[in-house]
C-alpha cells in the first residue's frame, strides 16, 4: 500500500509526547466515544451575527447579518457518513422520489420502519421503504405493481444506509 | 515521561482492513463477498485484495500479468487503484476517527495512530478496551462500511503489534484476538503474544536489523523486548534502544498531532511504455505540472521553485539514466501558465534519445501561503491581469471538479497520450464526482 500511495507519515521529533500536554483530558468523555460523544461535540453552526466595525458609524444592517443559507447544512447532517446515489426507476413514485433524482443517503441514521432505505438485492443498491411485518424486517416499493421482499434473520448487513433527501432538478 | 507514571494512557493503532478492496466493494455492491484484488500504478501487481480473494491464496505484490489469466479463469474480479476514492474514504475515516480518541496521528492512507486514556488501572478488568474498541469498529463499519482493526497498547511499537494479532486469524486463544480488536495492556501475560510475532514484523525492524536478530537467536517480539540493552545500542544506537523501550511499553515516540504545513508538492508517474520521443515527454511534463498546480491551488499555496526529474527503467542495468533540474520562479505563483513555462524548457533539457524513460515527475518546492504577494520589478503584473488569471483559473478547476479532471487543460498535456499510465479496470469516482455517482435502482 505505501508504494502506491505517498506515505504521509510525518518525522518523529525529538520531545517525546510533545504533544500530549496540549489538551486537557477527560477520560469519561473519552469513553463515551463514538457517536454519542459525536454528537454532544459536534459544534452547530453559529449565526454570524455582529460584524464588528474597527471605525466611523456601525451599520444599522450589522445587527442582522446572519449569513447565506447553507444547502450542504440544510441536506447533510453527517458528512462523514454522507453518500449520493442517482435513482433509476420509477418504483418509489408514491415516495415522492422520481427516475434521475440525486439521492442523499445517510448511513450514520439508524434504519427504522418507516424510513426509505437504500438495500443490496442481488447485488445492486435498490431503493425502498422498510417495514417491519410480523417481527421481520421487509422492503417495499411505492408503487402497487411491485411485491415486497422479506428479509431474513442474517439480512441486516443488506440495508446500506438510510435515504434522507431526494433532490429533484426540474 | 512524568505523565506516563498513572500507566493509564493508551496508544491505538487503527487499521484498514484490505483498504482499497474496501472501498471498492463499498461503491459497487455487486463486488461484495467476491475476490476481488486491486492494482498498483500502471496495473502492475496486487495491492490489496478482498477476503474472498486471499481465501483463494492470492498473494500481495504478484506482478499482474503473471497471474492475470490464472485468476480471471478462477472468477476473480480486478479494478486499477482509484485514488479519488481512496483518499476520499480515508478523509472520512480519519474525522470518524478523530471523535473516538483524544489524539489522532493519520500515520497513512488507512491507518491512524491514537491516544485515550483507560477508565481504569490496565492490570484489572476495569482498564479493558476490548469493548472500546468493538464499539468503534461497529460505528465505523455502520457510518463508512469500512471494517478495521483496532489495536490497543501502552506504546506505538506495541500497538503495531497488538494491531497484528487482532487482524490474525483464527487464533482463539484470548479476548479480541483475531477478531479486529485486541488490548495488549488487558492480557495477563503479554509473553506469548509477543512470541507469536516473528522479528521481521515488528515494526521499525529493518531488513539488516532482522537478519542481526536471527543470528542472535532473537526470532520474535518477546526475545528483542528481553535482549540486553548494551548489546542493542551496541549495533543499533539509540534507534534500536528506543524500539526496545517501545517494546517494554516506555513511550519514546510521540504521536504527531498536526502534519507539518506541506512545503513541497510533487506529482510523479510510470509510463506505461518508456517515452524515447522528446514531443510525448513535453506532454508527460505538462500534464504532471498542471496537476501540481491544480493541488497547489487548492492548498491555497504558491511554489516558488519548481523541479523536473526523469529516469529510465532502474531494471535496464547499465543504461540506467536519472536526471533533474530546477528552476527558481521570477515569481512564486500557482498559475498553470506560468508553471508550464517553467517546467517545459527543464524537461528539454533532461531529454536524452538514447535514454528511454520510465518514469518523470513535477516537484513544486517552496511553497507559500498564497495570500503572501510579493511584487517583483521586473515582472510586471498588473493586479486587473492578476485578477483575470485568477479568475480563469477558478473556472478550469471548477469544470475539472465537476467533471471530471481532464475535463479542461492546456494543450500541452496531449491529447491522446499514449505513454499515460494504464488503469484499465478504473472503477468510477463513485463519491467525489457527480457525474459518476452510482445508481440506486427503482426497478422493482
Ligand atoms: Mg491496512
Amino acid at each position: 500500500m505505501h508504494a502506491v500511495m505517498p506515505d504521509p507519515s510525518p518525522e518523529p521529533s525529538a520531545e517525546p509526547f510533545a504533544g500530549l500536554s496540549r489538551r486537557p483530558s477527560d477520560p469519561q468523555l473519552t469513553l463515551l466515544g463514538g457517536l454519542t460523544a459525536a454528537e454532544r461535540l459536534r459544534r452547530w453552526p453559529l449565526p454570524l451575527a455582529g460584524a464588528t466595525v474597527a471605525a466611523g458609524f456601525p451599520s444599522p444592517a450589522d445587527d442582522y447579518v446572519e449569513g447565506r443559507i447553507d444547502l450542504n447544512e440544510v441536506l447533510i447532517r453527517h458528512p462523514s457518513s454522507t453518500f449520493f446515489l442517482r435513482v433509476s426507476g420509477d418504483s418509489m413514485r408514491d415516495a415522492g422520489i422520481l427516475d434521475g433524482d440525486l439521492l442523499v443517503v445517510d448511513r450514520a441514521i439508524e434504519p427504522r420502519a418507516g424510513l426509505v432505505v437504500v438495500a443490496v438485492i442481488e447485488g445492486a443498491f435498490t431503493l425502498k421503504h422498510l417495514h417491519r411485518h410480523r417481527g421481520r424486517w421487509r422492503l417495499e416499493a411505492a408503487h402497487p405493481a411491485y411485491p415486497p421482499l422479506e428479509l431474513g434473520d442474517g439480512d441486516d448487513s443488506r440495508i446500506w444506509g438510510v435515504a434522507i433527501h431526494a433532490i429533484h432538478s426540474l | 515521561m512524568a505523565r506516563l507514571a498513572s500507566g493509564r494512557e493508551a496508544t491505538v493503532l487503527i487499521d484498514g482492513n484490505n483498504f482499497y478492496a474496501s472501498c471498492e466493494a463499498l461503491m459497487d455492491p455487486a463486488l461484495i463477498d467476491r475476490p476481488l484484488v486491486v492494482l498498483s500504478n500502471n496495473d502492475g501487481c496486487i495491492v490489496s485484495r478482498s477476503a474472498a480473494a486471499r481465501a483463494l491464496g492470492i498473494r500481495m505484490g504478484q506482478p499482474w500479468f503473471q497471474v492475470k489469466d490464472a485468476l480471471e479463469r478462477r472468477g476473480v474480479l480486478v479494478r486499477s487503484s482509484n485514488y479519488a476514492l481512496y483518499a476520499d474514504m480515508s478523509q472520512r475515516l480519519m474525522s470518524v476517527l478523530e471523535e473516538w480518541v483524544e489524539e489522532l496521528e493519520i500515520y497513512s492512507i488507512d491507518e491512524a495512530f491514537g491516544l485515550l486514556h483507560r477508565p481504569g488501572p490496565a492490570s484489572d478488568g476495569s482498564g479493558d478496551l476490548t469493548d472500546w474498541g468493538r464499539r468503534l469498529r461497529r460505528d465505523v463499519q455502520r457510518r463508512l462500511g469500512l471494517p478495521v482493526a483496532v489495536g490497543i497498547a501502552a506504546t506505538k511499537v506495541q500497538a503495531k503489534l497488538a494491531n497484528r494479532l487482532a487482524k490474525a486469524a483464527g487464533k482463539g486463544m484470548g479476548r479480541g484476538a483475531g477478531e479486529g480488536v485486541f488490548d495488549l495492556g488487558a492480557v495477563a501475560d503479554p509473553d506469548p503474544w509477543l512470541e507469536a510475532v516473528p522479528i521481521e514484523d515488528v515494526w521499525g525492524i529493518g531488513r539488516r536489523l532482522a537478519r542481526w536478530c536471527r543470528l542472535r537467536g532473537v526470532a520474535n517480539a518477546r526475545a528483542l523486548r528481553d535482549l540486553p540493552s548494551g548489546e542493542l545500542r551496541h549495533r543499533c544506537g539509540v534507534v534500536g534502544v528506543r524500539l526496545q523501550q517501545e517494546l517494554r511499553g516506555i513511550a519514546c515516540l510521540p504521536l504527531e498531532r498536526l502534519p507539518a504545513a506541506k512545503r513541497e508538492t510533487c506529482v510523479s508517474r510510470s509510463f506505461s511504455r518508456p517515452i524515447d520521443n522528446l514531443p510525448q515527454l513535453r506532454e508527460a511534463v505538462a500534464t504532471y505540472t498542471c496537476r501540481a498546480a491544480e493541488k497547489l491551488r487548492r492548498q491555497r499555496q504558491r511554489a516558488g521553485a519548481l523541479t523536473v526529474f526523469v529516469r529510465s527503467s532502474p531494471f535496464n542495468g547499465t543504461s540506467f539514466y536519472a536526471n533533474a533540474a530546477t528552476i527558481t520562479l521570477p515569481l512564486a505563483s500557482h498559475d498553470s501558465a506560468a508553471l508550464l513555462a517553467a517546467a517545459l524548457p527543464l524537461a528539454e533539457r533532461l531529454f536524452n534519445p538514447h535514454k528511454p524513460l520510465q518514469k518523470a515527475g513535477v516537484v513544486l518546492q517552496q511553497l507559500q501561503p498564497e495570500t503572501l504577494l510579493q511584487h517583483h520589478l521586473l515582472v510586471p503584473q498588473s493586479p486587473e491581469q492578476e485578477r483575470r488569471r485568477r479568475a480563469l483559473m477558478a473556472v478550469v478547476d471548477g469544470l475539472n471538479r465537476r467533471y471530471g479532471s481532464g475535463t479542461v487543460q492546456w494543450a500541452a498535456c496531449g491529447l491522446h497520450r499514449p505513454w499515460a499510465m494504464r488503469r484499465g479496470q478504473l472503477s468510477r469516482a463513485a463519491t467525489t464526482r457527480l457525474a459518476d455517482l452510482p445508481t440506486v435502482l427503482a426497478l422493482h
